[in-house]
């Protein structure tokens, strides 16, 4: 799914944000990035969501080789794949309900499809309760999962979390982590960043460690 | 395409409502340069009415000499009908001449009363087409018939006429240029107003491009907005204008006198009501794609 050679981000004349990376994560797979602050994660993240372009090096997600995209196929591209944040990213003058509808919307769906897949993917998360509620009325928790129920409800190939239990206590954080594991035994591919460890042992799944931009485990 | 045109729309809507503080500064901006560039128009078309009124009225006079012969009588009037601003011809006998001026000055009527010979001149008096005046073409005219035969003068209101015709030229170029700077300033006004709105929503706007959503969907609500401005704006500004009109008409009734009728005071045309909505519109929608032009 994710194939990435020599792949290096340089910021000014010698900072090397990531440094010669090369890994792959299969179709399909649940895989951790981890790493301390300032290892590469979020850049290696920015630029699987194409918001920044590396200085060196390939990345093919799904076929599509991101260094040479246009514009218009960025934006196809980004409909093609789910991303969850640690501040949820949610229009706050939206509704739960709208904030998922919307990832539809643009995709010229059917109103009518539109509502059913929405309500159903907010159900599955275990909102369908609070659909009409604004993000400002929902717990961190809550938000977090209208986050994850948004990525989810195109049926993405490819669902990428920055810090997704960032903000949230422990025990919403294994909820959250068993909700991404139900979207991967669904066969949808998953790569969390995270630096916290000790969920990464708690799922026990692949970890792929940075250190410093680059690759110093990969398990 | 009708449900991203509703969206488009609603989303503007909601926008403008949101920001209606610095909406209604751009609106208001729009409302004063339309207002301005219509109060133009309005007062063009009607100087024009007046200068065309007043052309009309307006008088090209041929006298005579005593013994001009009728052949060189015959001659400028046909020269007088030939020309394209000469509307109708009246001639005026010598007897005529006298009856009007008693008629007219009935205090010196007395001083006319056996006198040897009637000192007023023959004349033609011709109408001027006013569509159709052209002052320097009036000058050859009248340099022209001055040389005929049996001519001894020729008096029209040239000054009177170039006076008219370079104040209506200056009305309309001023207006144009008031106008023109004051629509320029409406348009980045609401650049401005959609920028801010832009900024206020600057999350939104990652939000959108990062679910991928095609540029034309996220700066669609942006221009829109500036289209609704512009719009309201326009209308504000018509609506002002009769509003305007309506009151100022009596007063400058009184003010005016006999001078024009102002009673018959116009608005602007049709054409020009739906070309100044339209033109709001197009000054909104520039300034909302110069600044939706900066999402990339």
């Amino acid at each position: 799914m994710i194939t990435i050679e020599g792949l290096s981000k340089l910021y000014g004349r010698d900072v090397f944000a990531l440094d010669d990376i090369t890994l792959s994560v299969g179709r399909g797979e649940f895989a951790f990035l981890t790493g301390a602050s300032g290892a590469g994660k979020t850049t290696l993240l920015r630029i699987l969501l194409r918001q920044e372009l590396p200085t060196g090096g390939r990345i093919v997600v799904d076929g599509r080789d991101l260094t040479t995209l246009s514009a218009r196929d960025v934006q196809r591209y980004r409909r093609t794949i789910g991303f969850v944040f640690q501040d949820f990213k949610l229009i706050q003058r939206k509704t739960a309900f709208e904030n998922v509808m919307f990832a539809l919307r643009i995709l010229g769906v059917p109103d009518v499809h539109q509502r059913r897949r929405t309500f159903q993917v907010l159900k599955w998360v275990g909102l369908q309760h609070r659909a009409n509620a604004y993000p400002m009325e929902l717990s961190g928790g809550e938000q977090q999962r209208v986050a994850i129920a948004r990525a989810l409800v195109n049926e993405p190939v490819l669902v990428i979390a920055d810090e997704p239990t960032g903000n949230l206590d422990p025990d919403l954080s294994l909820d959250i982590m068993n909700l991404f594991r139900e979207i991967n035994s669904a066969g949808t591919t998953v790569l969390v960043a995270t630096h916290d460890r000790e969920l990464v042992q708690h799922v026990g799944r692949r970890a792929i460690m940075l250190d410093h931009g680059r690759v110093v485990e990969s398990a | 395409m009708i449900r991203g045109l509703q969206y488009f729309v609603m989303e503007a809507f909601l926008s403008l409502w949101r920001g209606r503080r610095s909406s209604a500064l751009s609106i208001l901006t729009i409302t004063i340069a339309l207002f301005m560039l219509g109060l133009f128009l309005v007062v063009s078309a009607n100087l024009q009415r007046v200068v065309d009124e007043w052309g009309r009225s307006s008088e090209f006079s041929v006298y005579f000499r005593d013994e001009a012969a009728p052949s060189d009588r015959d001659a400028v009037r046909r020269a007088l009908a030939e020309h394209p601003a000469i509307a109708d011809i009246e001639e005026v006998s010598k007897e005529a001449a006298i009856e009007r001026f008693r008629l007219d000055f009935p205090d010196l009527a007395q001083a006319t009363v056996g006198a040897a010979e009637n000192p007023f001149p023959a004349s033609f008096e011709a109408r001027l087409r006013s569509s159709e005046v052209d002052v320097a073409a009036l000058g050859t005219l009248a340099d022209r018939i001055r040389a005929m035969p049996g001519v001894a003068d020729v008096r029209y209101d040239r000054r009177w006429l170039d006076r008219l015709a370079s104040l209506s030229g200056l009305v309309r170029y001023a207006g144009f240029i008031l106008a023109g700077v004051l629509v320029l300033a409406a348009g980045l006004t609401v650049a401005n107003v959609v920028r801010l709105a832009l900024y206020a929503r600057r999350d939104e706007v990652e939000i959108m491009e990062l679910v991928g959503a095609p540029m034309a969907f996220i700066r669609g609500p942006f221009v829109c907005e500036g289209i609704i401005q512009g719009g309201i704006g326009a209308v504000l500004a018509l609506a002002a204008l009769r509003i305007v009109l309506a009151l100022a008409a009596p007063r400058l009734a009184a003010a005016a006198g006999g001078l024009f009728d102002v009673g018959a005071l116009t608005f602007i045309p049709a054409a020009s009501v739906a070309l100044v909505v339209a033109g709001g519109m197009v000054v909104g929608c520039l300034g909302g794609l110069v600044a939706a032009r900066r999402l990339r």
